[in-house]
């Protein structure tokens, strides 16, 4: 069995199918859409789901092919003579086609992880659930594919099931609304798109998908290796049983996914020594690079009356409304992770991290304007205000021409302003900013 | 007549017609049932094109590709009359839809793609054989509609498909795979297969 299934892989069209589909994923991960999955694991294996878009149909075609491949050589009733049961000279294409899919998905994810491979430290078990999800749904494409060249082989059917795939992703949500949930059964790319930083599946949703798509592919085996009309008859039920067991067990509200947050993911963890610097525990690999301008911010800070003590990353998600815990003597900074899985904003965290504590609580309803705080740490910091490009260049001017009033006041003066900025934002009365109450 | 009617039967003309007309007709019935507005969704205008184009390829390679090539004419111009033939049907099937209650286009894009992929077919067809002429222009396409990118220019050239019709980056790539395809193809001819392959084509 083993050498026959050696002969399959080197004789089939398995090779250049894993081939197609890593060059094809790789591509798509990096090239598609601005790279998404440099800020963990999780995001990886969501970013992979997502390109399935791609890969579901190609894999779809793919097995057509190879199924084409005895009607191509015309040796279908050769092989129809032998005495053999059909079963038996399907197990290896199955399994051929299968280990190709499977190991095309898991070296473009290899390929991926090598890219975040020194920064992700965390790598939660759902991980691993989404990835299988995928794999799973990659065999049931090309197993269909196999059943469907095998049912109709004409020389159009793999183009035709490739085509076919992608329209019935690209439908499957338009047609479920407002199920939402609905096409999260169906589609396994569905809600995958651009993951936050806490993001993950949940395991009742991975547990329904893959229910759904064992089904299929239970269904495409029955149909690849069926003689007669019964077997595939006999292939339905699988499909309505799968379909009917998949529904139940999916829970029944929409974004599910979107809205799901890790909470281990969103937990602080601290760098060892004096003073605090904290950040979730996805960007844990980004801690040796914040400790040090956010040590540098709390010394700045030192120079305001009860200053802070303790600097966490603000681990606030607008998706479900969850603000990030905070107590007057902490600030929170925003930490953002860059394409190449580092820190983003390396040149601004010091500023940032200083203009946060003059923010107040994250739940204020009056929010200082970012200029303002921008100002003023500036000042606290002594430089100044360079022009960040990433910032609109109206921020920009505005911080700018806020520090110089403050520079051309007397020292005493200004020091004043901003201890009172800092106080009514600790008591979320920052609202009017930094020259509030005097005549500018 | 005689020849152009054996050419069209060797070439399985009728049945790869009979699908592409019955392809533009699932589309377009797919559309008027599930939506409201009467323009299709470009990305389904797209998988219309590419639907059709592949439903015709099967006729660019007939049983013995090395028998035809003994024939005693010229083969150059009865090859390149078939591909302008396939773009014509392709462009009339999905144009006759701009009269009725779901529109296939706009015609600019039909044209551009159907032009665009043939070429991109044809070329494939004399590089890889007819077999596998499909590889190369479904992967890109679909990759396209998923992935369209007007910027930069390398983006608009990459997703030549699924770009407005009034892109000139767009326009010339397909211009330059049609003009391609059509040369190697009316030149060469299909890439002629062993003849165990070829027994089954």
């Amino acid at each position: 069995m083993i050498r026959v299934l050696g002969i399959e892989l080197r004789r089939s069209a398995a090779a250049g199918s894993a081939l197609t589909l890593l060059v094809v994923g790789v591509l798509t991960l990096f090239f598609a859409e601005r790279i998404g999955f440099a800020s963990g694991w999780m995001q990886l294996a969501m970013s992979q789901r997502l390109f399935l878009a791609l890969l579901w149909p190609l894999a779809l075609a793919a097995g057509a092919w190879q199924a084409l491949r005895e009607h191509r050589s015309k040796t279908a009733e050769l092989f129809a003579s032998t005495p053999r049961p059909r079963a038996q000279r399907a197990v290896p294409t199955l399994a051929a086609m299968a280990f190709a899919v499977v190991t095309g998905y898991l070296a473009t994810g290899a390929a991926g992880g090598l890219w975040i491979f020194d920064t992700a430290e965390y790598l939660p078990v759902q991980f691993f659930t989404v990835t299988a999800v995928g794999l799973l749904a990659l065999v049931a494409a090309v197993w269909l594919g196999l059943a469907a060249g095998r049912l109709l082989p004409w020389r159009v059917t793999p183009p035709m099931l490739g085509i076919a795939g992608l329209g019935l992703l690209l439908l499957i949500p338009g047609a479920t609304r407002p199920r939402g949930w609905l096409a999260l059964v169906f589609s396994p790319i569905y809600e995958m798109n651009m993951p936050g930083e806490y993001a993950t599946v949940p395991a009742r949703v991975s547990a329904a998908q893959t229910v759904w798509l064992a089904a299929l592919a239970i269904a495409a085996v029955l149909l690849f290796v069926s003689d007669g009309w019964r077997v595939r008859v006999a292939a339905l039920l699988p499909v309505l049983v799968g379909a009917a067991l998949a529904i139940t067990v999916m829970p029944h509200q929409n974004r599910v996914v979107t809205d799901a947050i890790d909470p281990v993911a969103r937990e602080l963890v601290c760098a060892p020594d004096e003073p605090r610097v904290c950040v979730s525990r996805v960007h844990s690999g980004l801690l040796p690079e914040v400790v040090a301008p956010a040590r540098e911010a709390l010394t700045v800070l030192a120079k305001l009356p009860d200053p802070p003590v303790q600097v966490n990353e603000d681990t606030t998600t607008y998706g479900p409304m969850s603000f990030a815990p905070w107590r007057p003597d902490i600030v929170l900074a925003r930490i953002e992770v860059g394409t190449d899985g580092r820190l983003a904003n390396r040149d601004t965290v010091l500023t940032e991290t200083v203009a946060a504590a003059f923010a107040g609580a994250p739940d204020c309803e009056q929010y200082p304007a970012s200029p303002d705080r921008l100002a003023a740490a500036y000042w606290l910091i002594g430089r100044e205000p360079a022009a960040v490009t990433t910032y609109d260049p109206e921020v920009n001017e505005e911080t700018r021409q806020l520090w110089r009033e403050l520079r051309t006041l007397p020292e005493t003066e200004a020091n004043a302003r901003v201890v009172a900025f800092r106080q009514a934002a600790l008591k979320c009365a920052a609202g009017d900013g930094l020259f509030a109450g005097s005549s500018r | 007549m005689r020849w152009l009617t054996l050419y069209l039967r060797s070439r399985r003309a009728p049945i790869a017609m009979a699908a592409a007309a019955g392809c533009t007709a699932l589309m377009w019935s797919l559309w008027s049932i599930f939506s409201d507005t009467r323009a299709a969704g470009i990305p389904l205008v797209i998988l219309t094109v590419l639907l059709l184009v592949a439903a015709l390829t099967v006729t660019l390679g007939g049983p013995d590709d090395a028998l035809e090539q003994t024939a005693a004419f010229d083969w150059l111009p009865r090859r390149a009359a078939h591909l302008l033939a396939i773009l014509l049907i392709v462009v009339v099937l999905l144009l006759a839809t701009l009269v009725t209650g779901a529109r296939f286009g706009p015609a600019g894009l039909v044209i551009r793609d159907a032009a665009g992929l043939l070429g991109l077919t044809a070329l494939s067809a004399a590089v890889l054989g007819v077999a596998r002429a499909w590889f190369l222009p479904l992967g890109w396409t679909l990759a396209a509609i998923l992935f369209p990118r007007d910027e930069p220019l390398l983006g608009r050239i990459l997703t030549w498909q699924a770009q407005e019709p009034a892109s000139t980056a767009a326009a010339v790539t397909a211009g330059i795979l049609a003009v391609g395809g059509l040369v190697a193809y009316a030149v060469a001819g299909p890439l002629r297969v062993a003849p165990a392959e070829a027994a089954q084509q």
